[in-house]
């Protein structure tokens, strides 16, 4: 499990964390209606690590990265990325961390269905305050080169294939260098082979980068790519070695 | 990156058809007030041209210049009251005449062209100095034409045409006093005397109008003044033509609002997931509001470009007896306020865009 315990032992072990998340808990309602999505967590991720998150439906795990990734506030509790405490900050100071510093791949790929890849790429490149176009147009026309998808760069979504809609997404997520990816699901609108290829893909450019990657998933066979296995269930986190099916599952 | 221009041009046919449903809208607005303005002008163009600053009726008149009837000596009397510069007497009546059109009806002023009270908008020549010289505001008239007063065939020689200087919608000629007498004894030779229909007054500078329209009612029995706007609003039926137009045009004005409104609250409802997605990926509500104040301004822009092309089409085209032209005055007020009240109506898809709540993008609600 890991507890208050497990976290400071991992950041004994290795130094400092990128990421670390604390006693975290959300909870959505009031009084007798109050559901309770997560309780309690915690978890620390070093630069580099590629972390999967094990859960069935409904279990908190999307809750969960969504608190990591700047979109919801905790109830309780803190998340500290790098220097930045993340559970602290304002709507507007989140608004800019998810421009800065945290990369998303949701469900589904979820792209601007009017712009074509490159563009889905330079959108998201205009965001930060200081942004350079020409900067922009170079590393989006090299992320889409390493993801296979020079030929593809000038077509909508509509045009692409699961797969390649799912590879524009990634680029999109690795578009602003941030220091943080959050892979929701990235396996399910594929099949399994694509999947694969999707997960080790994610997998490479998180080591290679030096970024610390977050996957939720409930796919067992994609957990060979990653660090560290978390599973959650009802809401409650604990750590994992990912050789045995989480419960629920 | 301009997300809201790339949508446009990928949704060409989506925002054509809003483009060419608003430049219908604002056809319509313009054509209407063009023509209103224009059967308004020329239904009391002469009065609001006229180079005065007071006019003064006889109490009698009811409000109207051609039933008021003032003896040619009250025009010293009005010439006394303090605050006024200069007075002269104005006559009006409806005649027959040739006119280059053929025979129709005229309406013929006299005036005193050394006092108050000439006409205004002299396009070309000048204005009548001697018996029998006219300047005119009817369609085809030329410098060195004449028009002739019928039944009485006395000629008269243009020497002035002018514009926005017609009376009841009618062709209007203005000659000088004596000439007006003179036509109106030749048809009638045993009027005692020949009555004016008003009293021009120029008020001396930084006098009130209508302080001075109030003096000269109280220290002339039986006149009352009016300001040239008053004296304008009074014309029998400018009011109603003016209320009815303004009707029609304000009407067609609230609708185009509502189209661009509901058009963009329904794309904004359409692209709620692109909107949260952007969102979620760190875009601000501000950022995305600006988009659809782009996109308003851009279907303003061009439907505006297109009404405007249509109403100097069907202007050209269409022949409605008075003369109508386009005002630029009037375009690019009535585009500044379809743009205007279009963002305004544009809050409703803003309200939308700030409600979305980014953590929906990744299914965590």
């Amino acid at each position: 499990m890991t507890t208050n315990t497990a976290a400071e032992a991992d950041v004994q072990k290795t130094g400092r964390p990128i990421l670390e998340v604390l006693n975290v808990t959300k909870t959505y309602g009031e009084g007798h209606t109050a559901v309770t999505a997560v309780a309690d967590a915690s978890l620390s991720v070093e630069e580099g690590q590629f972390v999967s998150l094990l859960g069935p439906s409904g279990s908190g795990k999307t809750t969960l990265i969504s608190m990591i990734g700047g979109l919801l506030t905790p109830t309780s509790g803190t998340i500290r990325l790098g220097d930045q405490m993340v559970s602290d900050m304002t709507k507007k100071e989140l608004t800019s961390l998810r421009a800065e510093r945290v990369g998303f791949v949701f469900q589904s790929s979820n792209l601007v269905p009017f712009l074509t890849a490159r563009e889905n790429l330079l959108y998201v490149a205009s965001l930060p305050k200081n942004h350079n176009r020409k900067v922009a147009a170079k590393r989006a026309d090299e992320l889409l080169g390493e993801l296979g998808l020079s030929d593809r760069a000038n077509n909508i979504p509509e045009k692409l294939s699961g797969g390649e809609r799912q590879r524009v997404a990634i680029g999109r997520a690795l578009m602003n260098d941030p220091d943080l990816i959050l892979v929701d699901e990235p396996t399910a609108a594929l099949d399994t082979a694509l999947g694969r290829q999707v997960v080790q893909l994610l997998a490479r450019e998180v080591k290679q980068r030096g970024k610390t990657g977050i996957m939720v998933t409930h796919d067992l066979r994609m957990v060979e790519y990653t660090d560290q296995v978390f599973e959650i269930l009802d809401g409650h986190l604990t750590k994992s070695d990912g050789t045995t099916p989480p419960a629920g599952h | 990156m301009n997300i809201a221009l790339l949508e446009m041009r990928r949704a060409k046919l989506r925002f054509g058809l809003l483009s060419v449903a608003v430049a219908l809208l604002v056809f319509l607005v313009l054509f209407l007030s063009t023509l209103s303005g224009a059967l308004i002008e020329s239904f009391t163009g002469a009065i609001k041209n006229l180079n005065a600053d007071v006019l003064v009726y006889s109490s009698s008149a009811r409000d109207n210049i051609q039933g008021s009837r003032l003896n040619p000596t009250v025009t010293a009397q009005v010439a006394d009251v303090p605050g006024v510069a200069s007075a002269g007497g104005i006559a009006t009546t409806t005649t027959s005449a040739q006119l280059p059109s053929g025979k129709g009806d005229l309406a013929l002023f006299g005036f005193d062209p050394n006092k108050a009270g000439a006409p205004g908008g002299l396009k070309e020549g000048r204005l009548p100095s001697a018996t029998n010289e006219t300047a005119v505001d009817i369609a085809g008239a030329t410098i060195g034409s004449t028009i002739t007063l019928l039944p009485t065939n006395i000629p008269l020689k243009v020497v002035g045409i002018l514009s926005g200087a017609q009376f009841s919608a009618a062709p209007t000629a203005y000659v000088d006093l004596p000439s007006y007498q003179a036509a109106i004894k030749a048809s009638n030779p045993n009027v005692p005397f020949i009555p004016l229909n008003a009293i021009a007054v120029q008020t001396e500078p930084g006098a009130d109008p209508a302080t001075v329209a109030g003096q000269i009612a109280k220290a002339v029995p039986g006149t009352t003044g009016y300001t040239i706007p008053d004296a304008v609003a009074k014309i029998p039926g400018v009011s109603s033509v003016s209320q009815t137009f303004g009707i029609l045009v304000g009407m067609t004005f609230v609708i185009s609002i509502v189209v661009i409104g509901f058009f963009f609250l329904i794309l904004t409802v359409q692209k709620m997931r692109v909107f949260t997605l952007l969102r979620a990926t760190g875009a601000s509500t501000g950022r995305l509001a600006r988009s659809v104040i782009v996109q308003i301004t851009a279907v303003v822009i061009v439907a505006s470009a297109v009404a405007v092309l249509l109403v100097w089409g069907a202007l050209k085209g269409a022949s409605s007896g008075i003369p109508v032209s386009l005002d630029p005055t009037l375009v690019l007020g009535t585009v500044f306020a379809v743009w205007l009240f279009s963002l305004a109506a544009g809050l409703l898809s803003i309200r939308r865009i700030r409600s979305i709540d980014p953590a929906t993008a990744a299914g965590a609600r």
